[in-house]
């Protein structure tokens, strides 16, 4: 296991590097002048010229791209060209929000959608296992960004019970308690397609097994279906369950950005978006490094957990 | 389980489900409780602020912050509404006073004494010497790019700077520049707001994160993406501001800043959707709207065959229907514009005979060209970016009212930060058009987009327009020493535009804000920026 775990942390650099380069080459194709960009409409050429000198984008893409890999292996992600500050004090606390709200999004999609799917399949075909499906299809079908509208249309201005946008009260902000009144709709909103996907999946996975024989023995022995289906059913069917969660993971990273506009929400897919549309290259590439960064330890920690679950694969692993 | 088990659950989680709906329905008829503001002003702004350095930061969403907290020698009153004052009026800021000389070439700023920057530190001469040096005296150590970028157009013809003594200060014109003074109270694309030298010296690259101004407000605290937090600063040498602070909250998303409204999360929302002002109105929410400085326009290249010809110019003016655009498309939240410049620039001079729609003439003037028949020519325009409005929808509406006398328009279109790239470049062969938004306070904008100097790509003037005449007029009115008499060339210059028919402007924005019942205070006037300090929350 700790081999396949040095060698997972190995391919990660070289997946660092790959996407860093990537991105550079991809944002140099893209039209746009980020001195053009700061200066704005009534920019001069003599005054566009110094400024570019000045960023350094006057210096050939080797040199640019090279200068900015030197400075990220001293743990330095460069300056904004935009924002006139370092990329890390942008980007370290919107990376730090999108964590939060893909936390606690994924803590719903647990909590929720694997009794759900687990429920769904031991009543197959039942009203329950059809209506649970049913809105889990819907809501995996449901534009994000107009499911985010809804529940603020309810939940904020109908009913006055939750803010509307934002991470704390911007006349009053709070502690950890205004943090999570602003963090409810926004989690239900990003959470709900990896909620439908994991309860579908997690349907599926125990409707196989509970068809196995040992279910039928456990059963015949005069289990009780509490045990059957939470004890041996589901501790079987987590590894494939794991596995999708992990998956999902990465899809929350990249989707929440529609979350992210709707709400209001300070994190990083939203200043991606921004940086992307001004051509900040230092803030982008770091943007695209924190999230293949947090895809890949994610999967990682998904794999460990399948063989710490699943013997076979643990024996696999060291074989 | 059993099957009847299992069919009593589900009538149990039915039976929940409904509970939940009606009790949400119940919930839903009462009252809302009242929003308690604290006494701090929380404003919903359309982007992420730029850097909080009000001399490098680019665009109106920044300056209408760096505004609160800093102030330039010669500022607008923006306590009057664009009713009583088309064109704001001059007055002091941290200059009490200036003398200007005979010549027009010297300007000595009286500073204003007992003002002190946030920080402690004393205003005088001398530190308004260094900011003028940081953004023109390429020589100084406090030099900067950026701030000399933006602000070039202000200190284009200053020769020299010097204080006299602690409350003096003496610029030296190279020629006379007649908008010097409304120059230095624009804002937006840079400004030349004062800073405090000592917070310069300490903070260096940083001081977007530590701004020091004199103004009304002073810094709290920025979140990026968050807000950023302004307290009243009761040391204020003017009217001290009623409320205790303010937020600038940035929601790019226009339906979360309409919720965030009718929430009470916020209490003013700025660039409201145009299909929902009017239900916030009906609700009880307050309209502000004035007449900024704000033109989109078009110009037209004039190294192409077809807008090179005048009479093709002046057919695509007449052939627009402004008002239409107006009223139908944009919903009453601009006026169609009829004048180059903005009402609120002065030397505006409206040319109805030259922007009313007259489609009999338009094909006259085609068919006098041997053009009846149209031809095919490009306008390119951005998908969105700030002051654009709705860009793409605009641009259709132009082609359907070009169709009409026979011109077929392709629309090419890129994201805002693309097509700014591009239209700096000025316009490549088979374009005919360009689109921008845009404007001053100062007749001087005309200059900057029209002048034969600034022809792309050395400035914004992108598709290459040059008449001596117009040249000659409007150095005339730069150089002017009588204030009528400059205003007379600016008048000049803008009929010969409109003669020309160099440009097409097409709508005057209203700058519309909505604001919950309870603010009062608030005034749109003919800028694209506020002043807070007399805004109240009556609770």
């Amino acid at each position: 296991m700790t081999r396949v775990i040095g060698s997972r942390l190995l391919s990660t650099v070289l997946v660092l590097f790959g996407v860093s380069l990537i991105v550079f080459l991809l944002l140099q194709m893209v039209p746009g002048d980020p001195a053009v960009t700061i200066l704005g409409s009534g920019a001069t050429a003599d005054a566009v010229a110094a400024l570019r000198s000045q960023l350094g984008l006057d210096r050939s893409l080797p040199v640019q791209f090279f200068s900015y890999l030197g400075g990220l292996l001293h743990g330095d992600l460069g300056r904004s060209l935009t924002i006139s500050a370092p990329v890390t004090d942008i980007m370290l606390p919107r990376f730090a929000n999108t964590l939060i709200l893909t936390g606690a999004a994924l803590l719903l999609c647990i909590v929720i959608a694997v009794p759900l799917g687990v429920i769904a399949a031991n009543g197959q075909y039942g009203i329950f296992d059809r209506a649970s499906m049913m809105i889990s299809l819907a809501g995996a079908s449901v534009p994000v960004y107009w499911f985010g509208l809804l529940l603020i249309g309810i939940f904020s201005i109908t009913l006055g019970w939750l803010p509307t946008s934002g991470m704390y009260n911007p006349r009053f902000p709070g502690g950890a308690g205004d943090l999570l009144a602003h963090l409810v709709l926004p989690a239900i909103a990003a959470a709900l397609v990896p909620l439908a996907v994991i309860a579908r999946m997690t349907r599926s996975v125990m409707i196989d097994i509970l068809a196995q024989d040992y279910i039928r023995t456990l059963r015949a022995s005069g289990l009780s279906t509490t045990s059957v289906l939470w004890r041996h059913a589901l501790r079987n069917a987590l590894p494939p369950i794991v596995n999708i969660i992990g998956l999902q993971v990465g899809y929350l990273l990249g989707g929440v950005v529609f979350v992210e506009v709707v709400f209001g929400w300070p994190g990083l897919g939203q200043q991606l978006y921004t940086s992307i549309t001004q051509r900040d290259i230092p803030v982008v590439q770091a943007g695209v490094l924190f999230i293949a960064l947090a895809f890949v330890i994610i999967n990682l920690i998904a794999d460990v957990a399948v063989g710490l679950l699943d013997p076979r694969t643990r024996r696999r692993a060291g074989s | 389980m059993t099957h009847g088990t299992r069919r009593s659950s589900a009538a149990r989680l039915l039976a929940a489900c409904l509970a939940v709906l009606l009790g949400i329905a119940v919930l839903a008829g009462c009252a809302r409780a009242p929003v308690h503001t604290g006494n701090v002003l929380v404003i919903a702004i359309e982007s992420e602020a730029d850097v909080l350095d009000p001399q490098v930061a680019g665009g109106w969403v920044t300056w209408r912050i760096n505004h609160q907290i800093f102030e330039p020698l010669v500022d607008e009153d923006l306590t009057i509404p664009s009713k009583d004052a088309t064109v704001p009026p001059l007055k002091p800021g941290l200059a009490a006073s200036w003398d200007i000389s005979k010549d027009g070439l010297d300007y000595t700023f009286h500073i204003r004494r007992g003002v002190k920057f946030h920080d402690g530190t004393p205003l005088n001469a001398q530190a308004v010497e260094y900011n003028i040096r940081r953004m023109w005296d390429k020589n100084s150590p406090q030099y900067s790019v950026k701030a000399a970028g933006q602000t070039n157009f202000v200190w284009k013809f200053v020769d020299n700077v010097a204080t006299i003594d602690d409350y003096t200060l003496k610029v030296h014109l190279k020629q006379p520049f007649s908008e010097f003074l409304r120059m230095l109270a624009q804002g937006g694309n840079g400004s030349t707001a004062i800073m405090s030298p000592t917070a310069l010296k300490t903070y260096g690259a940083d001081i977007g994160d530590h701004p020091v101004g004199t103004g009304p407000f002073k810094f709290k605290e920025r979140i990026r993406g968050e807000r950023i937090d302004l307290v009243r600063n009761d040391d204020y040498w003017g009217t001290v501001p009623s409320i205790d602070g303010v937020v600038f909250r940035p929601l790019p998303d226009p339906s979360a800043r309409t919720a965030a409204l009718r929430s009470g999360d916020v209490d003013i929302i700025a660039v409201p959707n145009p299909d929902s002002i009017d239900n916030l109105v009906k609700e009880g929410y307050q309209l502000s709207e004035g007449i900024p400085p704000h033109v989109w326009y078009l110009s037209f290249n004039m190294r192409d065959k077809y807008t090179s010809i005048p009479q093709v110019r002046e057919a695509i003016n007449l052939a627009i229907d402004r008002q239409g655009m107006a009223d139908d498309l944009l919903r009453g939240s601009v006026k169609p514009a009829l004048g180059v410049q903005a009402l609120s620039a002065g030397g505006y001079v409206e040319r109805k005979d030259a922007y009313d729609r007259n489609l009999a003439k338009a094909r006259q003037l085609l068919a006098s060209v041997g053009l009846a028949n149209g031809f095919e020519t490009t306008l390119i325009t951005s998908t969105d970016g700030s002051g654009q409005i709705m860009p793409t929808q605009m641009a259709e509406f132009i082609q359907e009212n070009l169709a009409e006398i026979g011109i077929k328009l392709k629309i090419q279109t890129q994201e805002w930060i693309s097509y700014l790239g591009v239209w700096a470049r000025g316009m490549q062969d088979g374009v005919g058009m360009a689109q921008m938004s845009w404007g001053m306070t100062s007749p001087y904008w005309l200059y900057i987009v029209t002048s034969s100097e600034l022809q792309a790509p050395n400035g914004p003037n992108v598709g290459y327009y040059a008449n001596p005449a117009l040249d000659r007029a409007m150095d005339n009115a730069i150089k002017a020493l009588d204030p009528q008499e400059a205003d007379r060339w600016w008048r000049q210059a803008n009929n010969i535009v409109s003669d020309d028919a160099a440009l097409v402007p097409i709508v005057n924005d209203k700058a519309p804000y909505v604001l919950a019942p309870y603010v009062s205070g608030f005034v749109s006037a003919s800028e694209e920026w506020y002043d807070l300090t007399k805004v109240r929350l009556k609770q």
